[in-house]
């Protein structure tokens, strides 16, 4: 295996991935419930073959809600990931790339004010004024998110740009946008990847707290997050209904934390003997 | 005897796959001896000092090993259970090439001293500075009080090295074991921090493991030498008969590298040309609220024209490259390259001029993005300036690729996979690419092993003839440049202080600081006698 032209992290990742879309897309024909179907008659059910993870507190199958609203979640998670990433590197690496000059003050400047901002606030502000969406909770989230990493980015540029390469490339004719694409952006992807992995499971949570405020998905529609702020309340009584939930969530961030690893020794040059 | 290795076998596991580094090394060492490690890079004399010391990365396994040191008695190298605080330090004491970076750059030298002599209880706290003052001023230190007062990176790096060697003395250790000590050196520092070894010694009869892989450094102070090559010991032998009369081939190799550069090539010194190509007008740089890096420089250099451009480290040698090639912008004066001022271009007409101004970085390594294979890197340039079509492009990267020797198997790996040498073959390839009329080298050759560096200078000698280019070496050692070049700039703080041609140099030159540099690098050359013949197939490349 350790001879395959990928890392192993990245493949498994990939696999993993996979199969948790299949589940989730293939919802309405692997799961015999409608995830929104209420019966009083069997609120709290223990696991049993007809419920394999129960019911929750109307009665509804945990596992059809669980397949059924990772669609909301991973959708929603992945792209404000992605828009977060794309944002975060772009500022960072030009303010990383026009250290001390004027745009970089003004981005810095941005970025702290949005720091002293609290999060939720600012999303509440989103949903008031433009009312609720999943659009908005995206616009609320990524405008948020980016910052770390942007200045995680900015942090990279500041020290590879002072790398022999980048003198050696700038001898060589390259020009400023050249330099940052082909030569900056490698060296920063690396480092940013392994902060996206772990910013995926806050990522995911903090979409569920916004679902609970109001803003994106409703109830009854299903959701990971709010699947578990609702089970929360009856923990004691029928641990199993956050099963599901927890469950996806924690295969999903695994997931997504290979896929982040393989992709950093896909990355780092000196691994590239490995592989 | 007071250090005995027996049977030390040392491999590297990496992917499943194991390496041998070291096979069945066994030596000893006498009291008050200098035994010197000769070997070239990746010969494993590194991973032997850190194999003795225990400080081998975890991907290492010591495979069997006795130490056998003063009286204490190593018996499996390889164990977890050895109580190194007890061996390093007091026993065996370690001084590492970046003398520098050795030190905690937050401390001042007191507290450096403070931190050794407390942890090891040699003095309190209260005799720190009495104890350390005294070590210093019986070791030939200055200015005593100022150095314990001063962090690491307000000295130089030879006094760095220096206080690391008075540091590790205090403990008075069994044995000092010296990993390239001088390598990161100018020749002046060199021969200063060679001396201080040579006088602890003599004073405080300690044995000394010196790793290094200049001849010269081992001839200049050692009782005994072990040439090393891959893992393995090839010859052994009193300093003296080993070098000037050597056994095993690999020993000649490594001398007839030295005897190569020495003599350089004798048909250099005929210039017929004198076209000036590039002049450097009261050249000033000043970096901002700091000293004068550049001052008064002025140069000229002719077409084809070879110029070594010499001085110790800090001397502003580095910076004047900068300059000429636009990484950084003087502060006054001017650069004319065929006429035109191309000191303060900006943009299109900057990036036109990179096309007749290449530069060659020290660390070819670092110059190299690794993510690119060979064929790619050397493309970059053609890229960059939008030269030629795609197909062309490859075929122009082959062909010089092919005229710097680096075989074809090896056009598609990448620097990660190649050696120094190799990366250096590549960094030139492509500055030659755009076929420039001036390559500055700068300490193109410095960060490479003896035998490395000859190739290195034979192929730029080559490429010179072939190509006509002129170009400038930048070096801190005035032993690499003064046979290849027809004119030798000496550099102090900051401006030349003596342009001559190279010939002259040696026997007519009147300054003081010349006469200096020569004198260092001569002392530390020594007796060593060149060999004559030339028998290397490791040179056809070249």
């Amino acid at each position: 295996m350790h001879n395959s032209k990928y890392p192993i992290s990245l493949v498994c990742g990939i696999l993993l991935l996979f199969w948790i879309a299949i589940l989730i897309m293939g919802a309405p024909f692997l799961t015999p419930f409608d995830p929104l179907e209420q019966n009083s008659s069997l609120r709290l059910e223990k696991p049993s073959l007809t419920h394999p993870l129960g019911t929750d507190r109307y009665g509804r199958d945990v596992l059809s809600r669980t397949l059924h609203g990772g669609r909301t979640t991973l959708i929603s998670s992945v792209l404000a990931l992605s828009s977060t990433l794309f944002i975060g590197l772009i500022v960072g690496l030009v303010a990383g790339m026009y250290h001390r000059s004027i745009i970089d003050t003004i981005l810095m400047r941005v970025i702290d004010v949005l720091l002293a901002f609290p999060f939720m606030v600012l999303a509440m502000v989103i949903a008031t004024l433009f009312g609720t969406s999943f659009i908005h909770l995206l616009i609320a989230v990524v405008s948020v998110w980016w910052i770390s990493f942007a200045r995680l980015t900015r942090s990279v540029v500041l020290q590879a740009k002072n790398d022999t390469s980048i003198a050696a490339a700038t001898v060589l004719g390259a020009k400023r946008y050249v330099i940052m694409f082909q030569e900056l952006l490698p060296k920063a992807v690396g480092p940013v990847l392994v902060l996206a992995t772990f910013e995926l499971g806050s990522l995911i949570l903090s979409i569920s707290a916004l679902s609970f405020l109001g803003l994106g998905s409703q109830p009854p529609t299903p959701e990971w997050g709010s699947m578990l702020a609702d089970g929360r309340d009856h923990f004691f009584q029928a641990p199993h209904i956050l099963l599901g939930p927890t469950l996806f969530i924690m295969l999903t961030v695994l997931a997504f934390n290979l896929i982040g690893e393989g992709l950093r020794d896909w990355f780092d040059p000196n691994e590239i003997t490995k592989f | 005897m007071i250090l005995q290795v027996e049977n030390l076998h040392v491999s590297y596991r990496k992917n499943f796959h194991s390496s041998e580094i070291l096979n069945n090394i066994s030596f000893e060492l006498k009291k008050g001896e200098i035994l010197a490690l000769l070997g070239e890079s990746g010969s494993g004399k590194s991973t032997l000092a850190k194999a003795l010391t225990g400080l081998l990365p975890p991907s290492a396994h010591i495979g069997s090993g006795t130490l056998h040191i003063g009286s204490t008695l190593v018996k499996d190298l390889g164990s977890t259970s050895i109580q190194w605080d007890k061996i390093r330090g007091r026993m065996l004491s370690m001084i590492f090439q970046d003398a520098q970076q050795a030190f905690n750059p937050l401390l001042t030298m007191k507290e450096n001293f403070k931190e050794i002599l407390l942890y090891h209880g040699i003095a309190s706290s209260a005799e720190v500075i009495p104890v350390s003052t005294r070590l210093l001023r019986m070791l030939n230190f200055q200015d005593v009080n100022s150095i314990l007062h001063s962090y690491p990176f307000q000295l130089s790096g030879g006094m760095c090295q220096r206080i690391c060697l008075a540091l590790s003395l205090c403990l008075k250790p069994t044995v000092l074991i010296a990993d390239e000590p001088t390598s990161a050196l100018d020749t002046i520092n060199q021969i200063e921090v060679l001396n201080l070894m040579k006088k602890m010694q003599k004073e405080f009869d300690l044995t000394v493991l010196l790793i290094t892989h200049d001849i010269a450094v081992a001839n200049a102070i050692s009782d005994r030498v072990i040439v090393l090559n891959k893992g393995v010991i090839v010859e052994e032998g009193d300093t003296n008969t080993v070098l000037t009369n050597p056994k095993a081939p690999y020993t000649r190799k490594l001398l007839l590298s030295r005897s190569l550069i020495a003599k350089g090539s004798r048909d250099s010194e005929h210039l017929q040309s004198n076209v000036p190509i590039l002049e450097i007008i009261q050249l000033e740089k000043t970096f901002s609220h700091k000293k004068r890096v550049l001052q008064e420089v002025n140069l000229t250099l002719h077409k084809q024209e070879i110029i070594g451009i010499i001085g110790q480290s800090g001397c502003g040698k580095s910076t004047l490259a900068k300059c000429i090639t636009g990484l950084e912008a003087p502060s006054r004066g001017r650069i004319l390259y065929r006429g035109t001022d191309i000191s303060r271009l900006q943009g299109k007409e900057k990036r036109e001029v990179c096309k007749h101004i290449q530069l060659v970085f020290q660390d070819a390594r670092a110059s190299l993005n690794p993510r690119r294979t060979a064929l790619e890197l050397v493309q970059e340039p053609l890229r960059y300036l939008k030269i030629g079509k795609k197909n062309e492009k490859k075929v122009i990267a082959e062909y010089y690729l092919n005229e710097v020797g680096l075989h074809t198997e090896l056009h598609n790996r990448r620097p990660p996979q190649l050696s120094t040498g190799q990366c250096q073959r590549i960094a030139i390839a492509r500055a030659l690419v755009l076929k420039p009329e001036i390559l500055i080298c700068d300490e193109a050759v410095s960060a490479l092993d003896m035998r490395v560096q000859s190739q290195i200078l034979l192929l730029l000698q080559r490429l010179h003839k072939q190509f006509e280019f002129s170009i400038l070496i930048i070096s801190h050692d005035i032993r690499v440049v003064r046979s290849f070049c027809h004119k030798i700039a000496v550099m102090k703080d900051g401006s030349f202080c003596e342009i001559r041609n190279a010939g002259s140099l040696l026997d007519k030159t009147k300054q003081s600081y010349t006469q200096i540099l020569l004198k260092s690098a001569n002392e530390i050359e020594g007796n060593l006698t060149l060999l004559e013949e030339v028998e290397d197939d490791d040179y056809k490349y070249s």
